[in-house]
């Protein structure tokens, strides 16, 4: 999965905005849009948030937890932790890097904020790869991957998926009687 | 399967679009008609793609999602075309239709280049399909499947096999092609929580063990023993 696509579904969580406009409900086929009144705080997809954002018909209010010291604190956990810790949002760094990209004037810390949720995700990724390399060394048969969002899993993912393949391959054809399977990849 | 009806595109001057009826989707001898709404439709058929695109073999296809998906796309474009002015409203309603409209092609896309790759197996696997079972292929697959076969060997007689000897003149197309590897590793997300689901780790010093998939829990295993499971929609492929 191509780390757009990534982004694409992370695109359809909602985000709160302040709109500058009004517009009775919009029908969508995914569900219903709430009357937007300018002034007044409504919720609404990223996808759609960023696009008003863009005409200037918006003002994005950062989430609860795009906050200095609650991302501190979980950085610090993650490097305490052997274990992942539950990121507040599955999709945190996609919509961080949609939110800060588009909307870093709405949010209050910008910059310090970029580098507290790369320094955690650099973190996790570490971690990531040291599981990944014992997984592979113990030729474990299952893995437990449970506070792992989809822009690690995916980061990681083809590539070890392809490793353990090519692997379980090149095992099975060692051992003997297998024989008249070599041709079947 | 029905989807629900409801107010589509209520803005458009008064206009209230029913929500498309797509009963050509259940055609299937006496299922149950499941109603959706479209939301959950259109959240059906993100799962499929996902599926569709993390399995190493072809899935079942869901002719009952696509149909009832474009049939929503078509109505909202019509709607779209007999509203001309509410500049925001209709470029909304357009993004959204892109969008959805992506991920099915996408799903289509995938499907057809599992398809090229594993031809021999996909006919081979519907030629002896049961009679209850659900297809793989849609009809428009299979004609496509059916046309890229004849066209391979068609190829192959007049490129090579006509030059050959008469005694080494055949092909089987089911033996050289690759099948499709089941052993493959597949990130998944639980959706259902299943017991006793069987490890199998491939060095016979390792014995088999089970383990319990909690709901909400994601896993790395091989795919086959949790095909099963995928079909049914317990898991979720990520």
């Amino acid at each position: 999965m191509e780390p757009a696509e990534a982004e694409f579904l992370a695109e359809k969580e909602l985000v709160t905005i302040v709109p500058n406009f009004s517009l009775d409900r919009i029908h969508l086929i995914g569900g219903d849009l709430g009357p937007f009144n300018p002034g007044l705080p409504v919720e609404v997809p990223v996808w759609l948030a960023i696009n008003l954002k863009q005409r200037q018909k918006c003002r994005l209010i950062p989430p609860e937890w795009m906050d200095v010291e609650k991302l501190g604190e979980i950085r610090d956990q993650e490097r305490k932790e052997d274990t992942f810790t539950l990121m507040p949002s599955p999709y945190y760094m996609e919509l961080t890097k949609l939110l800060l990209n588009y909307a870093s004037d709405n949010i209050p810390k910008a910059d310090e904020i970029r580098t507290l949720v790369k320094d955690t995700w650099d973190t996790r990724i570490a971690k990531l790869r040291l599981s990944a390399d014992s997984f592979v060394r113990q030729q474990e048969a299952h893995a437990k991957l449970d506070n792992l969002t989809l822009m690690e899993i995916n980061t990681a993912g083809t590539f070890l998926t392809q490793a353990l393949d090519h692997m379980y391959k090149l095992r099975t054809n060692l051992q003997p009687g297998e024989s008249a399977h070599s041709q079947d990849f | 399967m029905r989807v629900g009806a409801q107010p589509l595109a209520g803005g458009f001057g008064g206009m209230a679009a029913a929500g498309g009826e797509g009963t050509e989707g259940d055609s299937d001898g006496g299922s149950e008609e499941l109603v959706l709404t479209p939301a959950q439709l259109i959240h059906s058929l993100e799962q499929a793609w996902l599926n569709e695109k993390f399995a190493p073999e072809l899935l079942e296809s869901k002719p009952e999602i696509i149909e009832c998906v474009v049939e929503q796309l078509d109505h909202m474009e019509e709607n779209l075309k007999r509203a001309k002015r509410g500049d925001l409203k209709v470029s909304v309603h357009r993004m959204e239709i892109e969008r959805i409209r992506y991920v099915l092609s996408s799903y289509l896309r995938c499907r057809l280049v599992k398809i090229e790759k594993f031809f021999p197996h996909v006919l081979e696997k519907e030629k002896s399909r049961a009679e209850g079972e659900p297809s793989i292929l849609s009809p428009e697959e299979f004609a496509f499947a059916k046309e890229y076969m004849a066209n391979t060997e068609t190829y192959l007689k007049n490129v090579a096999l006509k030059h050959m000897p008469p005694n080494l003149q055949k092909v089987s197309l089911l033996k050289s092609v690759p099948k499709p590897n089941l052993d493959s590793f597949v990130f998944l997300r639980v959706l259902e929580r299943q017991e006793n689901i069987l490890v199998q780790p491939e060095m016979d010093e390792q014995r088999d063990y089970t383990i319990d998939l909690e709901e909400g829990s994601q896993h790395l295993i091989r795919y086959k023993t949790i095909a099963p499971l995928v079909a049914s929609g317990a898991v979720q492929l990520i």
